[in-house]
């Protein structure tokens, strides 16, 4: 099943008097529960696309739908409702809340929306994921008591607390040692296992891709491949792409 | 909302130095309004305290008869019909002193002065003893004959000392001209524009000046136990007078007019009727401290207006340091908004953690300013400033007092609430309409 869908997707980003079109058409779909990697060189435009699939920012043109939602005409409240309901955030650094512990942090989003569940459940809900993410001992520090492995398992905990659909991570390993990194890739390769949340990172590191069951690599706001693991490539090239009118499966 | 009250409290925790500055500054302005409030609000109650001891009492009586050619004669000849009418009135008193008081010229070796001359009961009244505080001389030197007692400026105004004789000049009450000569037997300190009620003679020797009986008087003086009993008593005493005796009575519009007269003191009111109306035999006025210093009130409106004007300035001062801050905390926040949206945070939601932060600081502001304020009042009540000078008059027994509504106090808080929420508000706003992804972008 299909959760994300870009079709001819371009960003042009105002620059002072000249436009910068950081993402150039671009057109892939996701499919639910894979666990994706967006990868490419610096500039190659991978927050930019992140940030239209997180509902975050607008396609200058081109339509992004999410979990068969067409994002193009929502207001800001109704994107951002979308946003707590269906997406979890990941960043590269980290952007905890520094005056909430780390309970506090996991449990914000809940609180940002409508109350689901009972409180009980909430609580435990909360209690397992700093379990699942190894911080139970660590949860009434601040972020600023943690390292930033700990701060990223904080933030794992907290995209997961909403139950997303989707979870997004931008370069969520950029900011720590590659042990550290791997770690935190593992963590979240297995809960995207457990409890088969689509999960979408970027990386310019080449070597962390082989994780992903699906890789869209990108090169000057353009796919240059797209290939999901046991399938051949969608698109190889971003001239085929091109060709063909769109470079995601139909 | 628990949420963002969690957050916004915690928030201000962040920059300690910084909200302990506009904190302070809200503090410090919350604290020089009170002070000027409380010591307004205690100015009025101070005055006519002070004032009900020189006159010795809280509501008086003045009797008033017509003369042949129609001009009012200020004189009581029988106390008996006031005696019977507190009484009946049942207004609880604790003295009462009958004065006689006239409008002189003294004169002393070529220099002259103008001034009221209070005649009163040097032996008995005990009040005026304990209040009148001497400079030089003693108090019981004054019950020998023609004793005159005046203040410092107007002594070195005559340049008279001790011991000196004084020519009095002055008209009986049916007009005629009258001079008799005093004795200069004690002088009191100076307090400005007060000393002109310092002037002292006997009842009895002032009475022969002024044509009256040794049982005759002017003014009744009722002294009570408490001031804020004086109106009560006066219409108690009204209503009783009133069976026994004519009355000058104020129409509820000349009470309280509206425009200039509003200004009037009820007594000068009263005044003027004896001047407008004609009657046979004795008529009566009755009026209190209040009646009588009506102009402080209005001063003590003034003061704090003043007091409103100067929060006013002071806050558009604190509101542009407060502006400014929440502008430089939504920068310094704004990876923290964008995740915050990105998260799920409403646009409505990112204003009132601002909003709510400001108002945080205005009340913590503002309970630390009460506090401060409570204090500077403590100590400047222990101070003793003596009670010779003029400002004495405002104070209670050369101590100063506050005292501070809860409503000014209200209203002070929701002012200092008001603007600091205005303050905050432009950056709040702007800080709930950035784009997530533009916020989240930023290097800060
Ligand atoms: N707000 C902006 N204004 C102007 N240009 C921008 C803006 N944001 C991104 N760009 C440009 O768009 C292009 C793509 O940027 P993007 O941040 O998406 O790349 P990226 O792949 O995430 O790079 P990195 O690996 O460095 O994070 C770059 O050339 C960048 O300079
Ligand atoms: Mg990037």
């Amino acid at each position: 099943m299909v959760i994300v869908e870009l079709s001819d997707v371009r960003k042009v980003y105002p620059l002072g008097k000249v436009e910068v079109e950081a993402v150039k058409g671009v057109s892939f779909a996701i499919e639910k529960g894979d666990f994706i990697s967006i990868a490419g060189p610096s500039g190659s435009g991978k927050t930019t696309i992140l940030n239209m699939i997180g509902c975050v920012d607008r396609p200058t043109s081109g339509i992004v739908t999410i979990a068969g939602t067409p994002t193009k005409d929502l207001k800001d409240k109704d994107l951002t409702t979308l946003r707590h309901d269906t997406l979890g955030f990941i960043f590269q650094t980290f952007n905890l809340v520094p005056v909430l512990n780390v309970r506090e942090n996991v449990e914000f989003p809940l609180l940002l929306g409508k109350e689901r569940g009972s409180k009980k459940e909430r609580e435990e809900w909360i209690d397992y994921l700093i379990e699942e993410v190894g911080l139970t001992q660590w949860a009434k520090h601040r972020p600023n008591e943690l390292s930033g492995g700990q701060r990223q398992r904080v933030a794992i905990a907290r995209a997961l607390v909403g139950k997303p659909q989707i979870v997004l991570a931008d370069e969520p390993t950029a900011n720590l040692d590659s042990k550290t990194g791997e770690q935190i890739l593992e963590l979240m390769k297995k809960i995207n296992r457990e409890m088969e949340t689509t999960f979408i990172f970027s990386t310019h590191d080449a070597r962390i891709v082989n994780i992903a069951d699906h890789v869209i690599r990108l090169q000057d706001g353009l796919v240059v491949e797209n290939v999901r693991k046991g399938e051949d490539a969608i698109a190889a090239t971003a001239a085929e792409a091109a060709e063909a009118g769109q470079g995601g499966r139909s | 909302m628990k949420t963002l009250v969690k957050i916004a409290f915690k928030n201000l925790n962040r920059q300690k130095k910084r909200s302990f500055l506009l904190g302070g500054a809200i503090a410090f302005g919350i604290m020089v309004v009170t002070i000027i409030n409380g010591f307004a609000g205690a100015f009025a109650k101070n005055i006519a305290g002070n004032m009900a001891d020189l006159f010795a009492g809280h509501v008086f009586v003045e009797g008033v008869e017509k003369s042949a050619k129609g001009k009012p004669v200020e004189v009581i000849r029988d106390a008996t019909v006031l005696n019977e009418a507190l009484a009946a009135s049942r207004v609880d008193s604790r003295l009462v002193q009958k004065r006689s008081a006239a409008d002189a010229t003294l004169v002393f070796e070529g220099k002259k002065a103008n001034q009221s001359i209070w005649g009163a009961d040097f032996a008995n009244e005990s009040y005026l003893k304990r209040r009148l505080v001497l400079k030089e001389g003693s108090y019981d030197d004054l019950l020998a004959p023609n004793s005159l007692v005046l203040s410092e400026k107007v002594a070195r105004k005559l340049k008279a000392e001790l011991g000196d004789k004084v020519l009095v000049q002055l008209k009986t009450v049916s007009g005629q001209n009258n001079v008799g000569e005093f004795t200069l037997r004690g002088i009191t300190h100076d307090m400005g524009l007060f000393s002109n009620m310092l002037a002292y003679a006997s009842r009895d020797d002032l009475n022969s000046l002024l044509a009256l009986g040794p049982e005759e008087f002017q003014l009744y003086g009722i002294m009570l136990d408490d001031l804020s009993k004086a109106e009560p008593a006066r219409d108690a005493l009204v209503a009783a007078l009133k069976a026994r005796a004519q009355v000058f009575e104020l129409s509820a519009a000349e009470v309280s007019p509206s425009g200039a007269a509003g200004m009037q003191s009820r007594y000068y009111k009263l005044n003027r009727l004896a001047k407008k109306e004609s009657w046979e035999g004795a008529k009566y006025r009755v009026f209190t401290i209040n009646d009588m210093i009506s102009q402080v009130e209005e001063l003590v409106k003034v003061l704090n207006s003043a007091s409103l004007v100067i929060l006013a300035v002071l806050f558009v001062i604190i509101m542009v340091g407060i502006s400014n801050t929440f502008r430089m905390v939504m920068y310094e926040r704004i990876r923290e908004i964008g995740t915050m949206r990105a998260l799920g945070m409403q646009r409505p939601s990112v204003k009132r953690l601002f909003l709510l932060e400001a108002g945080f600081l205005a009340t913590g502001g503002t309970l630390a300013g009460l506090a401060a304020a409570g204090l500077v009042m403590l100590i400047l009540s222990l101070f003793d400033f003596g009670t010779g000078t003029f400002f004495s008059l405002l104070m209670r027994n050369g101590h100063l007092t506050f005292a501070v509504g809860p409503v000014q106090a209200a209203l002070n808080f929701v002012i200092v609430l008001a603007l600091t929420l205005l303050a905050a508000y432009l950056p709040a706003r702007k800080a709930s309409r950035l784009e997530p992804a533009v916020a989240l972008r930023s290097t800060k």
